[in-house]
């Protein structure tokens, strides 16, 4: 083991215990306003036991484990260059991955597993979940995938398809103080294309203006039009409830001649509608990746003045990523609706967006495979942490967590858990250009 | 009352929609009162708009410093600004307690709290750039890892600000008695906003010259122009970069306190703020300091506007349709991109 | 200076010190399992996200209650309280409801904190005759035909129809101006005060202004108050409301008066805070402003020993203006109705017990008279039950009359 010299290992100690401090900070006592320091105080002084042998401060406790910690990732790091078994585990592992029908396997395996999950999971906490917290944000990710992922457009305001999908579900049920337009209310089932159909529209309206955009000023505008969209929702009361929300929008019924079915209180019927959509749209978006249309997106994507001077409109092609990846959301809102039968809009918010953007950039943005393993790690991790907190944990550090998470992932692995094989090649080289400042 | 009646419709719009049996007389009867309201309160309302603005514009130049040297948008500058707020805010309560400072001791105290902010603010945008962005610059990462990298370190900062300091709002104790200092054109100005002016206009002057006149002001330019090159001129690339965040942060957590001063602290106090302060940098064209500050002032102004034409709730909408409107008639800003290239 | 933490080092190292501080300096401590039954009351409210102040306190006034109950060693059982976050969101609200109902030994609920959570679980609760006590959700929307809610507060519709003909009536206002801050809350009195204004006669022009971001994390700079009162000094109505929140309330005071405006302020129980008159500068912009409190006679909130035992207890202070007093009646009146009835049956029965007892008892708590219809709403229109105070010096008003 090589010996560095005073400074370098000062310096090192002191990263260590600042580390190690943060830690303890984290995982210990709030603090409040008007005693800020009360809690790192206390998380800095409380004594705790190390491990059941004796009492120490918790900042000795933090800062033994942080040194031992490095230790073990220094000998690990010797070990790890030099070990042939894991030379051979490493390059089987990307054997299998890389290999062009491991993804499409792989998601048979998960549909199929997905299919059988409401038989395995008996825990009605998780029941619901998998259908309001996972399933619907699988959608939300698909959907954004396709407009970042897919045609490179960065939107932070994709709430607002979501919103546009959930409020006019409520409207064609009735449950908004404005009456739906052919007068009668008709149940959700039936709202479905509706929905689907005015997200689609939002989409298209979002993008006519962004043609002459680019990059962080589409970034601004799309989250503009999120904020404008949520604020109509919480100020047109007439219109859609306003802050208090809408009535009581019903649960999804088919009544098909000799077919009579009622969703209800039970999540497993709303599980198998979602899944077999979320089957529906990989099986769109698949298609239209390898398409023509998804040719158009990489072309926009990576360079988008050279696609022009290719023939391909650049309008026409970005306007069609925002509605497709609408009709995701869209649909998404009616699942929402029609499952909660509540809505407000605190719901759709800037924060959701930003989350929606963290699943796809977490999975791997551009491919279908990646942002939905994403949104299901991402999505089941918080969700544990809402049913199960581990002992000690405290509920309202969830997101402390969740942000160093991003900021370790951005810096080890950025571009995602699975990333899109053609993203990986293009991003390096855009990287390399951009630096450039040419 | 608010289900299915119409004449509810206009509660929440703040103006009345001509019913039908009204005339267009109606309309433009509303039209002319709002439009009176606005002539009789102009220079009322356009000071309190610059106060906001001169605010937004500070914030909004720490947004444009960091996108022209890195093309990044520091979306945790929101934080940086939130530090600085609290840091005033702990600094002048420790400093005050019971008292209410007057004369000189005012002065001098809220010189102790724009340092206290500015400081704290520079402090942490230091550390942001070491542990959230350098590592990526390392690795060249793609764009979009730091902007994730950015709302990472925002979450993180946001989340234990809430832990360590409370959910609730707080109020900074006054280093000073707000009273209406004089009246011009029949609008009255306030301590408040004497203080603002004058404190954000000497620092948005000093970073004016900064940036345009010292040679440290030149390695920023010329690493916001071309870094390979501004390298072989033998332009330290990291300590210029690093010392940008130190501007932008001095700015950011100055305005932070500035802010909270009216105001006071909360936790996620920055989102919004920044949020606006990031659209007047892109309405000013993103990479010009100097249109930040014409951005900010405009959006500010826009803000007192809107609530008496229309209704405090349509800010953002009103704001963002002359964002979109700026944009597609100028798409790099009003004052076009300083180092002028399309994403 | 340059630090190199390679990949192996700094993600070992974070997870590591996460995963191993976490569990082993665990804050929670697990009491040993007692002879007696062990009852859960189950807490549901926004414990993480941006509303999670609410969720916090209002589990602190509830734990307060069952700590202390189960503290006096009389109870022929033990209570516990497990909470389930639902960060204030109807789409989460569902899945949480139903981890609850799923808890074998749950007999109750306090909850949820929002109304959207709380109309979205409501059918779970209602299906296994769970009784859910909510300590303020207001919407008047939620209590409609389900007899196992109960609400802790008087819905915004008797607080805003009193503080309109406070207005209207007993100030003699002929125009009013009413002011919502967007928000579930402000948008919900606003709306009744205004409606019930226009009801009494006078003239009534309503208005919108979002919250700023130091006071709730809202959207709003403080320019926008400014320009607000600009045009309230232009319109000159005789009366002004603010349905909305103290930390906002204090904006609007020292804009209103450097504006000028001579005419009645009056703002609903979110006001009714500390925070208002610690953060209204100049604190004489406040003199003169009403407020109103949804409840007469008593103070509303945790105070002396209970207030110690609270802040000793969670870390933090009570605030009337986030529930924690209502959380902490409900938690005892529950503790009453499981004394009271009959615990032989198993908790089926006990359930639709508690529910028949809640329905015909009453209580005597820090909020004061309670008592429940067959709606689950408080007794009582509110007559006389709404508290209206004028602020008259530096501290919160206590002197109040009731109408």
């Amino acid at each position: 083991m090589n010996f560095p010299t005073i400074k370098k290992f000062s310096t090192q100690a002191l990263t260590i215990l600042l580390l190690s401090e943060l830690a303890a900070v984290i995982t210990g006592p709030p603090g409040s306003a008007d005693a800020p320091w009360s809690g790192v105080q206390g998380s800095i002084t409380q004594k705790t036991s190390f491990f059941g042998l004796f009492i120490v401060g918790r900042w000795i406790f933090f800062y033994a484990i942080g040194i031992a910690c490095y230790v073990v990732a220094l000998s690990l790091r010797k070990v790890n260059s030099k070990t042939s078994a894991l030379k051979t585990f490493r390059s089987s592992y990307n054997s299998i991955t890389d290999n062009k029908y491991f993804k499409p396997l792989a998601l048979v395996a998960v549909a199929i597993l997905a299919i059988l999950l409401p038989t395995i999971i008996s825990d009605p906490f998780w029941r619901q979940a998998m259908v309001s917290q996972i399933a619907v944000f699988i959608l939300l990710a698909l959907g954004l995938n396709v407009v970042v992922g897919f045609a490179g457009l960065l939107d932070l305001g994709f709430v607002a398809f979501y919103a546009v999908g959930a409020y006019a579900t409520a409207w064609c049920t009735g449950a908004l103080p404005m009456p739906p337009i052919f007068g009668s209310h008709i149940n959700p089932f039936f709202t479905i294309p509706i929905a689907i159909g005015l997200a689609m529209v939002s989409g298209v309206i979002l993008g006519i203006p962004t043609l002459r955009l680019r990059g962080d000023y589409l970034a601004i505008v799309t989250l503009g039009f999120g904020e404008i969209i949520t604020l109509f929702a919480n100020n047109l009361t007439g219109v859609t409830g306003g802050a208090q929300g809408t009535k009581q929008i019903p649960h999804f019924s088919l009544h098909l001649g000799p077919l009579k079915y009622i969703w209800g209180l039970d999540p497993a019927p709303y599980y198998y509608l979602v899944i077999g959509f979320v089957i529906f749209f990989i099986f769109i978006f698949f298609s239209l990746e390898h398409s023509r249309v998804g040719r158009a997106w990489t072309a926009i994507r990576e360079d988008e003045v050279a696609a022009e001077s290719l023939g391909i409109n650049p309008l026409k092609y970005k306007v069609m990523a925002f509605a497709i990846g609408a009709a995701s959301a869209g649909f998404a809102g009616v699942m929402t609706a029609a499952q909660s039968n509540y809505l407000t809009p605190a719901t759709f918010t800037l924060y959701l967006s930003i989350n929606i953007l963290v699943l796809v950039i977490f999975g791997g943005m551009g491919s279908i495979f990646g942002v939905v393993f994403g949104a299901i790690v991402i999505q089941t991790i918080t969700m544990y942490l809402i049913h199960s907190p581990p002992a000690g944990y405290q509920a309202q550090d969830l997101y402390i967590y969740i942000g160093a998470l991003l900021v370790i992932m951005m810096i080890f692995r950025p571009a995602g858990l699975f990333p899109a094989r053609r993203r990986h090649r293009a991003d390096s080289d855009a990287s390399r250009l951009e630096d450039s400042n040419v | 009352m608010r289900w299915g009646n119409p004449s509810a419709f206009s509660f929440q719009l703040g103006f009345r929609l001509p019913k039908k049996g009204h005339t267009l007389h109606g309309f433009l009867s509303y039209l002319h009162a709002h439009f009176h309201a606005l002539r009789l309160e102009f220079w009322g309302l356009l000071i309190g708009g610059i106060g906001s603005g001169i605010i937004y514009a500070m914030v909004a130049i720490g947004y444009t410093m960091v996108y022209g040297v890195l093309r990044l948008i520091n979306f945790a500058h929101s934080e940086i600004f939130m530090t600085g707020a609290f840091a005033g805010y702990f600094t002048l309560n420790y400093l005050i307690g019971d008292s209410s400072p007057s004369g000189i001791t005012s002065i001098l105290l809220i010189v102790v709290g724009i340092l206290a902010g500015g400081l704290t603010g520079s402090f942490f945008a230091v550390v942001l750039e070491r542990v959230a962005y350098r590592p990526l610059r390392i690795r060249k990462a793609p764009k979009i890892a730091y902007l994730i990298s950015a709302i990472g370190a925002s979450y993180f900062l946001l989340n234990i600000a809430a832990k360590e300091f409370g959910r609730i709002g707080r109020g900074i104790t006054q280093p000073y008695e707000n009273h209406t200092v004089f009246t011009i054109f029949g609008a009255t100005v306030q301590m408040y906003n004497i203080i603002i002016f004058i404190s954000a206009g000497i620092m948005l002057i000093i970073v004016d010259r900064l940036v345009n006149k010292t040679k440290l002001g030149r390695s920023i330019r010329s690493v916001a122009q071309d870094s390979e090159t501004a390298s072989l001129m033998g332009v330290d690339i990291d300590k210029t970069i690093a010392m940008t965040f130190v501007i932008g942060g001095f700015l950011g957590g100055a305005a932070g306190f500035l802010y909270a001063m009216n105001v006071g602290v909360l936790y996620s106090m920055g989102f919004t703020p920044a949020l606006k302060a990031f659209t007047a940098a892109v309405l000013g064209g993103i990479g010009n300091l100097r249109g930040a500050v014409i951005g900010g002032l405009i959006l500010g102004v826009t803000e007192s506007f809107t609530v008496v034409f229309f209704s405090g709730a349509y800010t953002d909408v009103v704001a963002f349709a002359i964002l979109v409107l700026v944009l597609m008639f100028r798409p790099t800003g009003i004052l076009g991109e300083l180092i002028g290239r399309s994403a | 200076m340059k630090i190199r933490l390679n990949k192996s080092v700094a993600a070992l190292a974070t997870g590591a010190l996460l995963l191993v501080g976490v569990p082993v300096v665990g804050l929670s401590s697990v009491s040993s399992a007692a002879a007696k039954p062990v009852y859960v009351i189950g807490y549901q409210g926004p414990l993480t996200g941006s509303a999670a102040q609410y969720g916090l306190n209002e589990l602190g006034g509830l734990n307060l209650a069952i700590n202390n109950a189960n503290a006096t060693g009389k109870l022929p059982f033990t209570l516990k309280v497990k909470s389930y976050d639902d960060q204030g969101d109807p789409t989460l609200a569902p899945a949480q409801a139903q981890a609850e109902v799923a808890i074998p030994n749950l007999v109750a609920v306090v909850g949820a904190a929002f109304s959207g959570a709380t109309h979205a679980s409501m059918p779970y609760w209602y299906n296994s005759h769970i009784a859910a006590i909510t300590p303020s959700a207001t919407a008047v929307t939620i209590a409609t035909g389900k007899n196992n809610f109960f609400r802790m507060v008087f819905g915004d519709d008797v607080q805003g129809t009193t503080d309109a003909n406070f207005l209207v009536k007993t100030k003699g206002a002929k125009t009013v101006t009413v002011i919502s801050d967007g928000s579930f809350y402000g948008a919900g009195i606003a709306g009744v005060v205004s409606g019930a204004a226009k009801a009494a006669g006078a003239t009534v022009t309503s208005d919108a202004l979002p919250q700023t971001s130091s006071c709730s994390g809202g959207v709003a700079s403080v320019s926008e108050f400014a320009a607000e009162a600009t045009k309230i000094k232009t319109s000159k109505p005789d009366a002004v409301f603010y349905g909305g929140y103290a930390c906002d309330f204090a904006n609007l005071l020292p804009a209103l008066k450097s504006a000028g405006y001579k005419g009645t302020v009056m703002s609903g129980d979110g006001s009714y805070d500390a925070v208002l008159l610690k953060t209204t500068t100049p604190k004489s912009a406040a003199l003169g402003a009403y407020l109103s409190a949804a409840n007469c006679g008593s103070t509303g909130n945790l105070t002396g020993t209970l207030a110690k035992q609270y802040k000793k207890l969670t870390g933090i202070e009570p605030a009337a203006a986030l529930y924690d007093a209502q959380a902490y009646d409900a938690g005892n009146i529950l503790v009453a109705a499981l004394q009271k009835i009959s615990l032989t049956g198993g908790v089926s029965a006990i359930r639709p017990a508690i529910i028949s007892y809640l329905h015909s008892g009453s209580w005597s708590g820090v909020t004061g008279k309670i008592q429940f219809q067959a709606n689950g709403n408080l007794v009582g229109t509110g007559k006389g039950n709404i508290a209206i105070y004028k602020v008259t010096g530096k501290k919160l008003p206590t002197a109040h009359s009731c109408y």
